[in-house]
């Protein structure tokens, strides 16, 4: 009986094959784990192949990498439509129906949804330096996954999408505005009739860290890539100890919005991240705790 | 105090005299003071900062990756706050101080260049370039002189300013792209893109030159940085282009 589960997929695998025939991890390295127990997450081999269904997937280039599909008859991949790099002529390209569409345009997530169907080869790609992470889930797994992260998903993995609730309001009483620091929406992909395969795109390098019940973790909201729904989230903000300033310095300028994570689960964040684009006075927020040293 | 490069592998030195800055290897970890700095991933790598409670690090707000819950973030009084402002530069460094860890990273593919500093040494850094100094490191800017430098330079009106008096500290910056290194002997001159400037010794004078490039009867602006030694300067292989003066 097979033993070996894959250290990045958390399912049971192959230990015999270079890479794990399910995620494309390396099987023949080592943890690469931080003093803090943060696990990197291993770049995918160049050219490792990936099983799913009776279908494969292969990544292909180390930098900005291409997952290239041959997808069997009667299987189908659905992914944004502004990752296709190339497809074959025979591979049957149609909408995906999308509920709440004029709420995710106004969130700035991806309106259009297209599913490729097989028989055919098709090739996905994002736009920035960074890895394929790839997460088989088991029958009835859900996942949480920031938005803009998803790359891919097999048609038996269902989509959806949830309000986050990390959000904080600004400005004055004529001219307020909400951000929402993570997001509006997260996308939500659970594995319903049988296991699927989902496969995300994070900038940057990816790092894993399994949070146990109760643990917590301060993080950047924007570097957050996917989390366990079982890992709770709320906002946090923190500000810096005054060591005097100047009389144009702005008390907000220096403060920290951050997120934090409460286990148990797991949770991986990359290490590109977008700066915090707002410094004025925080007017009303979601749940929040502070901190002010 | 160690820089954490691999101490196997050969100095790359291109033909005309530029090293390569050593890539440090995933999970290098070095000491600095009674703390220990482990570098994580290649592409976009990661500072996580192991701090001991008698030391410090400071850093550019918007820097900050994670932290543990309990280290202590005050803010750092810099002069000039509104010249900074007006030059572009954060003029909130925030400092973390031990015990705890906390980590860091820029937000662009390149590579991590630490730089211990011994005392007595004045080192100048192109702005948003630097990812984090120990406490015991004197932080201030300087104007690059010269209103060409200002209008058609590209690397700003302000550089970073470290200064180690009588103790040794430890300063980290992150280069875009690949991060190379030329030592220049007295009076010897080389012409960097500004975009690619990242750092150089304070002995080394920098002063924005105009190219005179001329298509037909059509003046073409070209500024170059002009650098002249002694001492080391360092350039990144990525970098914005800010050739057109027009």
């Amino acid at each position: 009986m097979n033993t070996y589960v894959c250290r990045y997929c958390r399912q049971p695998s192959d230990p015999s094959q270079p890479t794990c025939p399910l995620c494309g991890a390396p099987v023949d390295i080592r943890d690469n784990v931080s003093d803090s127990g943060w696990v990197q997450q291993p770049p995918v081999r160049d050219m490792a192949r990936i099983q799913f269904g009776q279908s494969h997937c292969q990544i292909a280039g180390t930098t900005v990498p291409i997952a290239e599909f041959n997808l069997a008859q009667q299987e189908m991949v659905y992914f944004s439509h502004h990752v296709l790099l190339w497809a074959d002529p025979a591979t049957r390209m149609q909408n995906m129906s999308m509920r709440g569409g004029w709420k995710r345009m106004m969130a700035g997530m991806p309106l259009i949804m297209v599913e490729a169907h097989g028989p055919g080869h098709i090739a996905l790609s994002d736009n920035h330096a960074g890895e394929v992470i790839a997460l088989p889930l088991q029958h009835g797994q859900s996942i949480w996954v920031k938005e803009h992260r998803f790359l891919t998903a097999t048609g038996n993995i269902r989509y959806d999408w949830n309000s986050n609730d990390i959000w904080y309001v600004t400005g004055d009483d004529n001219d307020q505005e909400t951000h929402y620091p993570m997001g509006q929406f997260g996308d939500v992909f659970t594995a319903a009739e049988r296991p699927g395969l989902l496969l995300l795109h994070a900038p940057g390098n990816v790092f894993i860290r399994d949070l146990k019940q109760g643990e917590s973790l301060l993080v950047q909201p924007t570097s957050l890539v996917y989390r366990d729904i079982s890992v709770r989230v709320h906002l946090h903000l923190e500000y810096p100890r005054n060591m005097g300033f100047a009389f144009w310095s702005n008390r907000h300028d220096y403060r920290n919005i951050l997120v934090r994570l409460i286990g148990p689960g797991r949770v991986a964040v990359q290490s590109v991240f977008e700066r915090p684009e707002d410094m004025e006075m925080i007017r009303n927020h979601s749940y929040a705790t502070r901190h002010r040293w | 105090m160690t820089c954490g490069a691999p101490l196997d592998v050969r100095d790359k030195v291109s033909d005309s005299g530029w090293r390569e800055a050593p890539r440090l290897k995933d999970m290098t970890e070095f000491r600095f003071s009674a703390s220990t700095c482990q570098v994580e991933g290649e592409l976009v790598p990661v500072a996580e900062i192991t701090l001991s409670p008698q030391d410090a690090v400071y850093f550019e707000h918007h820097l900050l990756l994670w932290k543990d819950e309990s280290v202590p973030l005050s803010s750092l009084k810099t002069a000039g706050g509104m010249k900074r402002t007006i030059g572009g530069m954060p003029h909130i460094v925030t400092v973390a101080n031990g015990p705890g860890r906390i980590a860091f990273s820029r937000d662009s593919p390149g590579e991590l260049v630490v730089l211990p500093l011994h005392p007595g040494m004045e080192l100048d850094v192109r702005e948003h370039a630097f990812l984090l100094a120990s406490h015991s490191i004197q932080y201030s800017f300087v104007r690059i002189k010269g209103l060409a430098n200002m209008l058609h330079g590209g690397s700003g009106m302000f550089m970073d300013r470290f200064i180690t008096a009588q103790y040794p500290g430890l300063l980290m910056l992150h280069g875009n792209g690949n991060v190379l290194e030329r030592t220049l002997r007295p009076g010897e001159k080389i012409l960097v893109e500004p975009g690619g400037f990242l750092y150089k010794d304070s002995t080394v004078n920098m002063q924005a030159v105009q190219m005179p490039l001329k298509t037909g009867f059509v003046k073409h602006s070209m500024y170059l940085a002009e650098m002249t030694g002694p001492g080391r300067v360092g350039i990144q292989s990525m970098y914005v282009h800010h050739g057109a003066g027009e």
